[in-house]
């Protein structure tokens, strides 16, 4: 059997991967891509542990987290859609409409 | 068995009042006669305590109550109800009682009648716990909730600004002398930290035995001031004195007490019998073994007290509205009081008993005169005594009351029996003790004011009594009696009046002197004494023949003259008794001292220290409040930069406080 660090270390990977993705991308979707990454290193841990402690909670998180991720991306897409459509553009650094 | 019980009662004293106050603050508009019934079942109840007490401690005068507790670590609350507190504290609840029961129909109607029955409730809790307050700082807490009270109640119709403005000025005077006696305090406690080399675990500095022990060092410290050698203790015991002038509306503090007539009747009867103003003679009373020592401020305590009785006295022989004639009439009497405790560096112990004696006795009659005129206000509707006139005919039982009252108050007696007024025995005792003052120190001047002051007290009291009640009705008025639950009261104060002094004459002040002299306190009085270099004379009461006759005399003369020129009216005061004479302007003017005061509070230097000082405020505060206004601007304005709106900054501090979060719990988990 694979050791759990190794899971982990995957995880810890993959989350480090989004979060560099979600700081220096501009681009929108691409950012949402990233947090798809970091949402899915979670996942990683929580079957992981599941496995490993031999209880079916984690798998039972994992898939709800995965429901809500897909959700939100219809969601995010979905305003990313409309921002792309009232502003022409899709770089975030650009639009401050969250400002003051 | 029944000892302990009583000793456990003995806190209900002050309680239920206090109960009462809060059961009718808030629930009193919703229930008939706005509550009235509380307060009088509690005071009731208060009553029936202090009386068995009081009965207790005449069967043995050593059964003295004492509890105390802690409170703030080093300072105690408690009980002592010694002869001295226990004659208090029944006479207090008792007149208190007859004045509520009273008031149910004199109130009744008034708006505000609930509140005024918590005030009073409030006000009587508060002098109740003045009086059995075991230490010198519970006693001055309750002295400042007796002065409130009196503000609130002063002032209880305070729509009308006359009412609110006497309210103002007696809380204001009388806070001049609270400074006094707070600072008397303040100098005591040093003093005795000093002496007693810092708080003691288990004793309590401030309790009065503990402060009568230190007598003798207490006057053993001496400062410097102007020149003259002071000892302590006469600093502190004046300070003290100074307090009760304030609140015992003595000369130069007595300006508020006429004023306070703005508030209803009944409350003019509590204040001046039963509660506020004998408040100030207790305090010397109860720390009476401080001013034996001290017999420079026993002098001033004298000579103010026989000045007052008399300076009121030549107020209230002009005076044309009933309760104004009263309001003097009580500084005036208070004076007495003063006078005779004032003579304790004569006759020692004494003086407590006699002036205690005149200080229940003038409640019983005093109560009596303003529930009376109280009575007669009700009925008829003014209380200037030019517009009335005949009232006998129409409130037959009010004026006989008032008529008794009048004889107590003038002190009627016959000299060498048992039979008078009460008045006339505890006055005449205070008169012939300044006898013996003045034959022992050929100071003749105390003497003098008390006679005179007998002299004025006759002539101004049957004034009132020959202009109110008798002759024709001077203006268009209707009246008609008082329902019995007013004239009830009346007529067992009248009982009071007229009896209780004869009845109790000697046993009572011997169970006074009994206070400092029981095995509680255990004082030699002699030996203080003899501290402030006094000579004690020993008992009055063998003076020759004249002595005994002349405040009989001086009031039965005070009586003719106001019969000849209020009742015959064969002598006709015309220009005399006109602004025109310069001298009745002076005494109905009051001496011009409302218009001093004022102007010396309103000019020259002190206006405009206050006025320089407001100035200083303003800026300082004004500075306060716009520095925390800008302070709140500049912050935000710094702060709102951090909403950047781009979405990368916020998820870097999303990540930072949540990365910042984990170390810390790791760290907190390291530790623990």
């Amino acid at each position: 059997m694979i050791p759990l660090i190794f899971y982990l270390g995957l995880a810890a990977l993959l989350f480090s991967i989004g979060l560099y993705g979600v700081m220096t991308h501009k681009n929108g979707i691409r950012m949402i891509m990233c947090i798809e990454l970091m949402l899915n290193s979670a996942n990683l841990n929580l079957v992981a542990f599941s496995s490993y402690t031999n209880t079916l909670n984690g798998q039972v998180f994992a898939v709800f987290s995965i429901a809500l991720a897909a959700a939100e991306a219809a969601v995010g897409f979905a305003i990313l859609m409309a921002i792309y459509r009232m502003h022409d553009k899709i770089n975030l650094n650009e639009l401050k409409i969250l400002r003051w | 068995m029944v000892k302990t019980a009583l000793e456990e009662l003995a806190f209900l004293i002050p309680l239920l009042p206090a109960l009462a106050f809060v059961i009718t603050f808030f629930f009193g508009r919703k229930m008939p006669s706005g509550g009235a019934v509380v307060p009088i079942l509690a005071i009731a109840a208060s009553f029936v305590i202090s009386l068995m007490i009081t009965l207790r401690l005449l069967v043995n005068p050593n059964e003295v109550i004492s509890q105390s507790y802690p409170w703030f670590a080093v300072l105690n609350i408690g009980v002592l109800i010694d002869p001295l507190a226990a004659v208090m504290l029944s006479m207090v609840s008792f007149v208190s009682l007859l004045i509520h029961i009273y008031a149910v129909s004199y109130m009744s109607g008034d708006p505000g009648e609930a509140r005024y029955f918590a005030e009073t409730s409030l006000f009587t809790a508060a002098m109740l716990s003045l009086a059995l307050s075991d230490n010198i700082l519970q006693l001055f807490v309750s002295w400042e909730l007796v002065g409130f009270c009196s503000y609130l109640l002063i002032g209880f119709w305070f729509e009308r600004p006359s009412a609110a403005a006497a309210a103002k000025k007696a809380f204001l005077t009388t806070r001049i002398g609270d400074v006094m006696f707070l600072t008397g305090i303040i100098v005591l406690t040093s003093d005795l930290l000093k002496l007693a080399g810092g708080f003691q675990e288990g004793t309590y500095l401030l309790r009065f035995d503990e402060i009568f022990s230190y007598i003798p060092q207490l006057s053993a410290l001496h400062s410097n001031i102007f020149g003259f050698e002071v000892s302590h203790l006469t600093i502190i015991t004046l300070l003290f004195f100074g307090g009760a002038v304030g609140k015992s509306g003595q000369f130069p503090l007595h300006v508020w007490l006429p004023d306070a007539m703005e508030g209803p009747t009944t409350v003019s009867a509590l204040i001046h019998a039963a509660t506020m103003v004998t408040a100030g003679v207790y305090l010397v009373a109860r720390t009476f073994p401080m001013f034996i020592a001290a017999p420079d401020s026993l002098m001033v305590v004298a000579y103010l007290g026989g000045f007052t009785a008399l300076f009121a006295g030549t107020m209230g022989i002009v005076m044309n509205d009933l309760k104004r004639v009263l309001a003097y009439s009580t500084i005036s009497q208070l004076g007495y009081m003063m006078l005779g405790l004032g003579l304790g560096s004569a006759i020692g112990l004494e003086a407590v008993g006699i002036s205690l004696f005149h200080l229940i006795n003038h409640a019983f009659f005093k109560a009596l005169l303003f529930l009376c005129a109280g009575s007669v206000i009700h009925a008829v509707g003014t209380q200037d005594m030019r517009e009335l006139g005949g009232v006998r005919k129409v409130m037959p039982v009010t004026a006989a009351t008032m008529a008794i009252a009048a004889l107590a108050l003038a002190g009627f007696g016959i000299p060498g029996t048992s039979i008078g007024t009460s008045g006339f025995f505890s006055k005449d005792a205070i008169i012939e003790a300044a006898y013996l003052f003045g034959e022992n120190s050929n100071n003749w001047i105390p003497y003098v004011f008390s006679i005179a002051a007998a002299l004025l007290t006759s002539i101004y009291i049957f004034r009132l009594i020959f202009m109110t009640f008798t002759g024709k009705p001077r203006s268009d008025y209707h009246g008609h009696e008082s329902p019995a639950i007013m004239t009830i009261p009346l007529a067992i104060l009248a009982i009071f009046s007229l009896l209780f002094g004869g009845l109790t004459k000697t046993g009572f002040m011997d169970f006074l002197e009994e206070t400092f002299a029981n095995s509680f306190v255990n004082l030699d009085i002699g030996s203080l004494a003899a501290l402030g270099r006094n000579e004690l004379v020993g008992a009055a009461g063998n003076e020759s023949l004249f002595v005994q006759w002349l405040p009989m005399i001086v009031a039965i003369a005070g009586l003719a003259v106001a019969f000849v020129i209020y009742y015959l009216r064969i002598i006709k005061l015309g220009p005399l008794a006109s602004m025109k004479n310069p001298v009745y302007r002076l005494l109905y003017k009051r001496y011009y001292q409302h218009e001093i005061y004022t102007e010396f509070f309103s000019l020259g230097i002190i206006y405009g220290i206050i006025a320089l000082l407001s100035q200083v405020l303003d800026v300082i505060i004004d500075s306060i409040v716009e520095g925390i206004g800008i302070l709140t601007v500049g912050v935000s304005e710094e702060l709102r930069r951090v909403q950047t709106g781009v979405v990368q900054t916020y998820a870097i501090v999303v990540i930072a406080g949540v990365s910042l979060l984990i170390i810390l719990v790791k760290l907190i988990m390291e530790v623990l």
